[in-house]
């Protein structure tokens, strides 16, 4: 079991790096900035576990984080997500689940732009669309590059910890 | 790989009657008729490569027909099969979008119908329509839990058996989603197997023997049909 981060409405000046981040004329900001909640972690706190259902788009303001993925009691840690990125883009536009579990590694804010705002935003706004579809397309490639990595390090046979780059 | 359903190929776009079934294609009217005035459709023969790793990304491709081997060479000069894309799948969309040279190589398994679509086209088109930006952003998603579930496949499944079940499994559900009874084509050598599953020839091949003799599945030529799923899934819990 861990705990809940806390959630709640941000403040104007959390909600700005958003805002900037996506370069969006005052309408969209608004929206965005309307519907964003503020989600506070301590260290060690899970901010989504693997599997659970994707509430939205992740902004990281301030901290560090880490992505793990696990399977059959053995941990893959697929590196760290510091300030400024977004996480999960391709669960919040396509898929249902997250794929991974992020945590707190130190205390931290981040920024939870919903689903159906983010949907919205994006029809509603085509410069943005295609900002967040390069962005997904880059983390498509650093999957790729990640996957290549994976396949030239040795194979786990038993369940422990693995680190990928 | 996916064995999918053997189709008359679509002269254009608005009447494929196959586009309801695929996931990029399947668009508004409005966008539908702007769809099929870009790009052309192109026959591919079995071996032809659509693009290569390194190359520059100059157009994405959306595969109305056949199959595709979707690969990376690893700095070994080793062949590693990412996966196998079929009708509806977008090729290349990453590398177009994100302004990089392909990661990837895509050749032609079995003569395939591909409408090929140059990258300015395309990303005006989305520009125009939000609902193909959708459709985009969900196959550049699948994209990415293709790839994030294959390297996790390889890098934390306990056993040669549970990556190859696993393997099996994802075919025959593209194959037949939904259905009880899972069929499909393997069109892939058992070394290509043994790449994907990441394990060697020889394990691939007594692993299909044993899975045979154990009623998991059954070969037939070339067609293969998952016969008891539920024993495959347990194999890669």
């Amino acid at each position: 079991m861990h705990a809940e981060p806390h959630t709640g409405q941000p403040e104007s000046v959390a909600a700005r790096p958003l805002a900037e981040l996506l370069d969006c004329p005052p309408e969209t900001a608004k929206l965005l900035n309307h519907s964003a909640e503020s989600v506070s972690c301590e260290a060690g706190q899970i901010v989504f576990a693997q599997d659970a259902e994707c509430k939205g788009l992740y902004v990281v303001v301030s901290g560090q984080l880490v992505r793990r993925s696990e399977r059959m009691g053995a941990h893959l840690t697929l590196g760290p997500v510091r300030a400024g990125e977004l996480v999960e883009l391709a669960a919040a536009l396509g898929g249902v689940h997250h794929s991974y579990t992020l945590r707190a590694v130190t205390p931290t804010t981040l920024l939870l732009l919903p689903k159906p705002a983010l949907a919205q935003a994006f029809d509603s706004y085509p410069p943005l669309r295609m900002q967040l579809l390069e962005e997904l397309a880059r983390e498509v490639s650093r999957a790729y590059t990640a996957s290549t990595v994976e396949r030239k390090m040795p194979l786990r046979r038993n369940p422990g910890e693995a680190h990928s780059a | 790989m996916a064995g999918f359903q053997s189709h008359h190929a679509p002269e254009d776009c608005i009447n494929c009657e196959h586009r309801h079934l695929r996931m990029f294609c399947n668009l508004t009217p409005e966008a539908l008729v702007d769809y099929d005035k870009i790009g052309m459709l192109m026959n591919h023969a079995r071996g032809a490569k659509l693009f290569t790793e390194g190359d520059q990304a100059r157009s994405v491709f959306v595969i109305c027909e056949g199959q595709v081997k979707i690969s990376a060479t690893s700095r070994e000069g080793k062949t590693m099969i990412l996966k196998i894309a079929g009708p509806g799948d977008v090729m290349g969309l990453s590398a177009v979008l994100a302004n990089v040279s392909h990661e990837v190589t895509a050749e032609a398994i079995e003569p395939c119908q591909v409408k090929t679509i140059r990258k300015q086209e395309f990303v005006d088109f989305l520009g125009r329509h939000g609902i193909a930006s959708m459709h985009a952003a969900q196959s550049l998603s699948g994209e990415y839990l293709t790839v994030f579930h294959d390297a996790k496949r390889l890098a934390l499944s306990g056993s040669a058996a549970g990556r190859l079940a696993r393997l099996l499994l994802d075919w025959g559900s593209a194959a037949a989603p939904g259905k009880p009874e899972t069929r499909f084509t393997m069109a892939l050598t058992h070394e290509e197997i043994a790449n994907m599953a990441g394990t060697s020839r020889e394990t691939v091949t007594r692993l299909l023997n044993q899975f045979r003799r154990d009623q998991l599945i059954a070969i037939k030529g070339a067609s293969m049909t998952i016969v008891k799923p539920d024993a495959l899934e347990r194999m890669t819990a």
